[in-house]
């Protein structure tokens, strides 16, 4: 009787005690504390469902969560060219659980005016992927050259019907360049997207239309449309036969490769050992045989830069749009406010 | 064909099967909760289902895409809700129904039609999909603008008693719509100068608040005076419509299905607009409807619940045979094909026509769970209509606040929800319609980018764009049917009636 009831006794006080002094241990003892993640992370895109920094943001993410032993939870958070979703991330702690996909964008948002977050205020954990822009026209159309484009062009001033998806768009930035390399101008037509710009082109209401290699390549295939040029110094693989632009026109040359990207930031003051554990899964991630696979579907590169290499990059790219819109006066603010430097010639 | 039973017998496994009734489920679910979009759980899906083969995940996500787009139809009908901006039109007759306690009638008319529409969807894209699609890709910017011209111009006739209210609500949304970022020259528009305003008003936040809150402030203001009439619907009656009925309806049902098979295979254009076009076509083709429009005409259900489900085998097209999305949820989908690994594109149905013909097979496979759980599942639904208000309006307000804020995880949304809650509760007040604000949101936008479009396509040149409107043919029947639009059913009703009646009141007032 006595024995039973202090068998009870301690089944009743002693083994809880045991267990929570035991987690207690665990949880204060020094490695347990330390290791990053200890819980999952929060991914937030930028753009919407669909898109291509959804697409690849989707695709290579769950390769990077084998490194973390985590899961990283995706949410699009769109609105304001993207800004949305940046602030967000900006406004949450430093502490490597929320992490940001973007694309190119950020680095436009001082000179056109859309939101004070810019990439100085982040750490790139990956630059994943970049897409080459191309110059298609359809494939009934009586250019065959991207130098016929330009004479026609030259010919006719502002008549020329472009696709346009918007200010710092890639058609518009591909135009400015024309513009700055070739003095031509040609008649923007605006479009939310390559969603609605495609048909357009393929139903023979525009002339031409730049767009990423990704949304125009099986339309390439299928010999619906035709290709005059890749935005990029070589050729690619998945546009064969398709001249690049730095080789036939070597004035281009400065300012190429150009074309969006898309990589994942933490926001800056981030601790040291969480960055490097992101960077060391992202990299692996990025490289697998897998995603190169993926990447070439979608007429992409992969690029899987970080540290100093991947912020010099997006400065690189940063100095050369900004100035190109500035100069085809499509900016609200000069990029010398925001001390972006001329690119040298 | 030999393919296309092979195919099907491939569909036909009991995991597929599955996947596609949980698919539709969860989509009728989506779809009745205003604010959860059908193209916010394909994206889910697309993610939760990365590491699946290709068809199970594709056999899933169709049946969210029908189940989402017929769910918008229960929360219209039940509680005046549109649960999906393509279920607004819905609305106009399937509430006042309900509110005659017919409501059991009214969502099984609307399961029926809509798995009427989704079939006939379907047909026309196995039938004429490539045909459909290069006739699509002949629509240019002005044919876009004529026919959101034609939407607009159909807002102020719809389930609206007085048209100059409707017009002032509408112009109202037109400029709500218009509010933001412009999209040619990226100035803001309206803004103010405040950065806040720069991404606009949500059209989906504008419709919650409407509808849906400003609903709960008017209930709970009349609760507070005591003088709530607890709708009690007395038998949820017969669900499932008579053959005879069925019937009855059927060529209403093929016209409002060619309509929802067009505007769904046109990029950029889709439930929302297929839904209005086929209301109004109801409205002026429909001699003689069950009870008057906007009171509760069963027509009023048929037309735009067959149209927006035919509008997905519509935006199905030009997805299968160009790799171009239709719609939003489309444009998800040829995502998720990216993703894995196939290569969405005019070569699509020709290399692989296997994936055609299981896509198509999924469809028709949701559609037929769409029918079975859609008339099932409707008592529960109705008896959560028969709650006591005071338990039921906090319920709504809830709902509207998770669901505007799931938008897009942004709480200014919920904050525009609110004061578009306030405004629409002052609307009920005076009278004023909501569901020609709504649209106005919807539509304005879309009318502003086309007619830029077609102005700047020919320089700005407006000769030349008058000219275009009656050289072209696509451009001419549109422009025969815009104006058609204003010629009143006589006696009365439209504009011109609407002016006579002023004149002679203006007479006898002189007199």
């Amino acid at each position: 009787m006595h024995a039973t009831t202090a068998h009870r006794l301690v089944r009743m006080f002693l083994v809880p005690a045991l267990v929570i002094a035991l987690a207690w241990g665990v949880a204060i003892s020094p490695s347990g504390a330390q290791v990053y993640p200890e819980r999952s992370i929060t991914g937030i895109i930028q753009w919407g469902a669909g898109g291509t920094t959804d697409r690849v943001s989707r695709r290579i993410t769950p390769l990077a969560e084998r490194g973390l032993g985590q899961r990283i939870v995706l949410s699009n958070m769109t609105g304001a060219t993207g800004a949305v979703g940046m602030q967000y991330v900006f406004d949450q702690r430093a502490d490597g659980y929320t992490l940001l996909y973007a694309a190119e964008n950020p680095t436009l948002y001082g000179v056109l005016d859309i939101s004070p977050r810019n990439f100085d205020e982040f750490e790139p954990v990956s630059l994943m992927a970049r897409s080459i822009p191309v110059v298609v026209v359809r494939s009934d159309s009586k250019l065959r050259y991207l130098t016929e484009l330009i004479h026609l062009a030259k010919q006719q001033p502002g008549q020329v019907k472009a696709g346009s998806t918007g200010i710092g768009g890639v058609p518009f930035v591909v135009g400015a360049m024309m513009t700055a390399v070739s003095g031509v101008k040609f008649n923007p037509i605006p479009f939310d997207g390559d969603g609605p710009a495609i048909p357009a082109l393929l139903g023979g209401h525009i002339d031409f239309h730049v767009s990423v290699l990704a949304a125009v390549a099986e339309h390439m295939r299928a010999g619906r449309m035709r290709a005059l040029a890749v935005i990029d110094n070589v050729p690619s693989d998945v546009a064969p036969g398709v001249p690049a632009l730095g080789q036939m026109m070597p004035e281009y040359r400065p300012y190429l490769p150009w074309g969006p990207f898309f990589g994942v930031w933490v926001k800056k003051g981030t601790p040291a050992p969480a960055i490097r554990r992101l960077v060391d899964s992202f990299r692996p991630a990025v490289a697998a045989e897998d995603t190169r696979e993926f990447l070439d579907l979608i007429g992409a590169v992969p690029m899987n830069m970080a540290g100093d290499e991947a912020v010099r990059w997006v400065k690189n790219w940063q100095s050369v749009t900004a100035w190109l819109l500035h100069d085809a006066k499509a900016t609200q603010k000069s990029p010398e406010v925001f001390g972006i430097p001329r690119p040298r010639r | 064909m030999e393919l296309a039973l092979q195919v099907f017998r491939e569909f036909l496994t009991p995991q597929n099967v599955a996947l596609s009734a949980i698919g539709v489920v969860s989509g009728i679910v989506v779809g009745a909760v205003p604010g959860l979009s059908v193209t916010m759980a394909t994206a889910l899906l697309v993610s939760m289902t990365y590491a699946w083969d290709t068809k199970p995940a594709l056999a899933m996500m169709l049946g969210v895409y029908a189940g989402g787009v017929y769910g918008g139809s229960r929360s219209a009908i039940l509680i005046n809700i549109p649960g999906t901006p393509a279920a607004v039109a819905t609305g106009f007759d399937g509430y006042p129904l309900a509110q005659q306690g017919e409501s059991g009638m009214v969502i099984g008319v609307a399961t029926v039609q809509s798995f009427i529409g989704g079939i006939l969807g379907l047909t026309a894209l196995v039938v004429a999909g490539p045909l459909i699609s290069e006739f699509a890709l002949k629509f240019a910017p002005r044919d876009y603008f004529l026919l959101v011209a034609m939407g607009l111009s159909l807002v102020s006739r719809l389930g609206a008693k007085s048209m100059p209210r409707a017009l002032v609500a509408a112009s109202g949304g037109v400029l709500v719509g218009l509010v933001g970022m412009d999209p040619v020259t990226g100035e803001g528009r309206f803004t103010f100068g405040l950065p806040l305003l720069i991404g606009g008003v949500h059209f989906i936040a504008v419709l919650i608040g409407l509808f849906g809150l400003s609903e709960v402030f008017y209930q709970l203001g009349r609760i507070g005076r005591g003088t709530a009439p607890q709708i009690q619907i007395p038998e949820v009656g017969r669900i499932l419509p008579s053959w005879a009925s069925v019937l009855r309806f059927l060529p209403l049902s093929l016209r409002t299905s060619v309509i929802g098979v067009m505007v769904g295979a046109l990029p950029g254009t889709g439930g929302e607009i297929a839904a209005l076009l086929a209301y109004d076509h109801a409205k002026r083709t429909v001699r003689k409807p069950t009870r008057p429009f906007g009171q509760g005409a069963i027509e009023g259900v048929v037309a735009p619940e067959t149209a927006n489900n035919a509008a997905i085998g519509g935006a199905l097209i030009p997805m299968l045979t160009l790799g171009i999305p239709g719609d939003a949820v489309t444009a998800v989908l040829i995502g998720a094909l990216f993703i894995h690994g196939l290569r969405p594109g005019p070569l699509l149905m020709v290399e692989m026509p296997d994936l055609f013909w299981f896509i198509a097979g999924s469809y028709a496979m949701a559609n037929v769970f769409l029918l079975i759980f859609g008339l099932m599942a409707v008592r529960p639904f109705v008896k959560l209509v028969n709650v006591n208000k005071k338990i039921l309006m906090p319920m709504i307000a809830l709902i509207s606040v998770v669901g505007t804020y799931a938008i897009q995880n942004n709480i200014y949304d919920v904050f525009w929800m609110i004061g578009f809650g306030v405004l629409g509760y002052f609307m009920k007040l005076g009278d004023y319609p909501v569901g020609p604000m709504v649209l106005g949101v919807i539509l304005g936008p879309l009318a502003d980018i086309n007619f830029r479009r077609a102005i700047i396509s020919v320089r700005g040149n407006v000769p030349a764009f008058l000219g275009e409107l009656f050289t072209n043919p696509i451009s001419l029947i549109l422009t025969i049917m815009l104006l058609a639009a204003f010629i009143p059913k006589l006696p009365e009703g439209g504009i011109l009636g609407w002016l006579r009646r002023l004149l002679r009141l203006g007479k006898r007032e002189g007199a």
